[in-house]
């Protein structure tokens, strides 16, 4: 049973080359890779009415390219609305003042993720800066409900309803006290 | 009272896992023990740990997708299988397999040096025998129990990978991408091995502290191996629900 020597040791080491090896090949190939060596970030701030499913460490876009992730959710206990703060890279300086921040989802079954659009304001967002266009997460049973249940109105009935833009008129709507 | 007797052999374990740590000294006979005992509770279990993998990601695959076939989500296996394997499956089987493995023959070898008057040799000749004998096998626990688990993970994943791709036909690119994007690097990788490394040091500890403390007897070794297989696995199962509640608070 037991082998002596150098065959041993040539044993120990070829299980440990193979398990550090895996060990290794699973990091990189099955991880989301964010090792966490301190990247530098700078912050801003964004207020929603409404987050949906947004979580801590979700995905911050702009055209569906990373560019950071959510950092901290706290509740506003004066003006009681959800601030975001976001971490974005450092290597995305200077964002236009006026780009607006919106909760998307990544499919039907996806994870919430803030994508923003850029303006065309030369001014940039300093860090520390809240981005002052935001659009609440859309609801998708509210929204059913509304359509199933309101929906079908000619324009002319109620002078708020755009010809082209029924979704931005219904993301102007507050969200109902039954959440 | 049965109480009091529970509380003394509680306190007693205790004190001989403290003399295993205080004895543990970097002299070059430790390492040639080491490296000996490495080989024989490591790299041996290396079989039972493979097959094992393999067979859990195969199944796991199989009860997931259909699960998730229901809601129209069977892409999201992947993660299903890699955050259960990493958060739980992997620290949890590859320990209970190791005890099964290794925490026996540890037991069943510190008993029959017990039995056949080896440890008292080694206290006349003035030999510590907790340094000889069980400092090198529970830091060789130690070492081999988290990279049996990162055996344990690699082969059920790719066996996962196997079965989801060329058997149920979910998609190659999508597969290793939904799981790039569920598993965090430090939240759930991370945190399997160590959970796996205090599994491996419990389960030494537990079969070390059974097996030097047996009846100097035949029966007494076979007393002492068992309890060491039913110990050790209740208390990885134990502290395996505490540090999930203590880590995966998210």
């Amino acid at each position: 049973m037991s082998v002596r020597g150098p065959r041993l040791e040539f044993a120990v080491g070829a299980f440990l080359l193979l398990a550090l090896a895996s060990l290794l090949v699973l990091a990189l190939a099955s991880t989301n890779g964010k090792f966490g060596f301190g990247q530098a970030t700078y912050p801003l701030t964004a207020r929603f009415t409404n987050l949906g499913q947004l979580r801590p460490n979700a995905p911050v876009k702009i055209g569906g390219v990373t560019i950071g992730n959510v950092a901290a959710i706290q509740l506003d206990p004066v003006k009681l609305d959800a601030v975001v703060t976001l971490a974005i890279d450092d290597r995305y300086q200077d964002l236009p003042a006026d780009t607006s921040a919106g909760i998307l989802t990544g499919g039907l079954l996806g994870e919430s993720y803030i994508g923003l659009q850029p303006g065309g304001d030369p001014e940039p967002l300093k860090p520390g800066e809240e981005i002052a266009f935001t659009t609440p997460a859309v609801d998708l049973i509210q929204m059913v409900g509304k359509y199933m249940f309101g929906g079908g109105k000619p324009a002319a009935d109620s002078g708020e309803q755009d010809s082209g833009d029924a979704t931005g008129a219904d993301a102007t709507v507050p969200p109902s006290p039954t959440e | 009272m049965p109480f009091v007797a529970a509380t003394r052999s509680l306190g007693r374990a205790g004190l001989f896992s403290l003399s295993v740590l205080r004895a543990s000294t970097p002299t070059r006979d430790f390492f040639a023990e080491l490296v000996r005992e490495i080989y024989k509770i490591g790299a041996r279990s290396l079989p039972i740990i493979a097959v094992g993998g393999a067979f859990v990601g195969l199944s796991v695959t199989l009860l997931g997708y259909r699960a998730l076939e229901t809601y129209g989500a069977s892409n999201q296996i992947s993660a299903l299988v890699g955050l259960g394997l990493y958060r739980e499956l992997a620290p949890v089987l590859t320990a209970l397999l190791f005890i099964g493995r290794a925490g026996s023959s540890i037991a069943a070898e510190l008993g029959l040096m017990r039995a056949t008057d080896q440890i008292t040799a080694l206290g006349l000749m003035a030999i510590d025998p907790v340094a000889k004998a069980v400092a090198p096998r529970f830091w060789a626990a130690l070492i081999s129990v988290p990279l049996l688990t990162a055996l344990f993970c690699s082969l059920a994943i790719s066996a996962s990978y196997f079965e989801a791709v060329h058997v149920i036909g979910i998609e190659a690119g999508s597969f290793w991408q939904v799981l790039k994007d569920a598993v965090d690097f430090r939240h759930d990788f991370c945190v399997a091995f160590v959970k796996a490394a205090v599994f491996g040091g419990t389960a030494a500890l537990v079969a070390s502290y059974v097996g030097y403390h047996a009846e100097p007897t035949i029966e007494g070794t076979s007393v002492a191996t068992t309890r060491a297989v039913v110990n050790a696995s209740l208390l990885v199962l134990m502290f395996n629900f505490v540090l999930s509640a203590f880590l995966f608070q998210g």
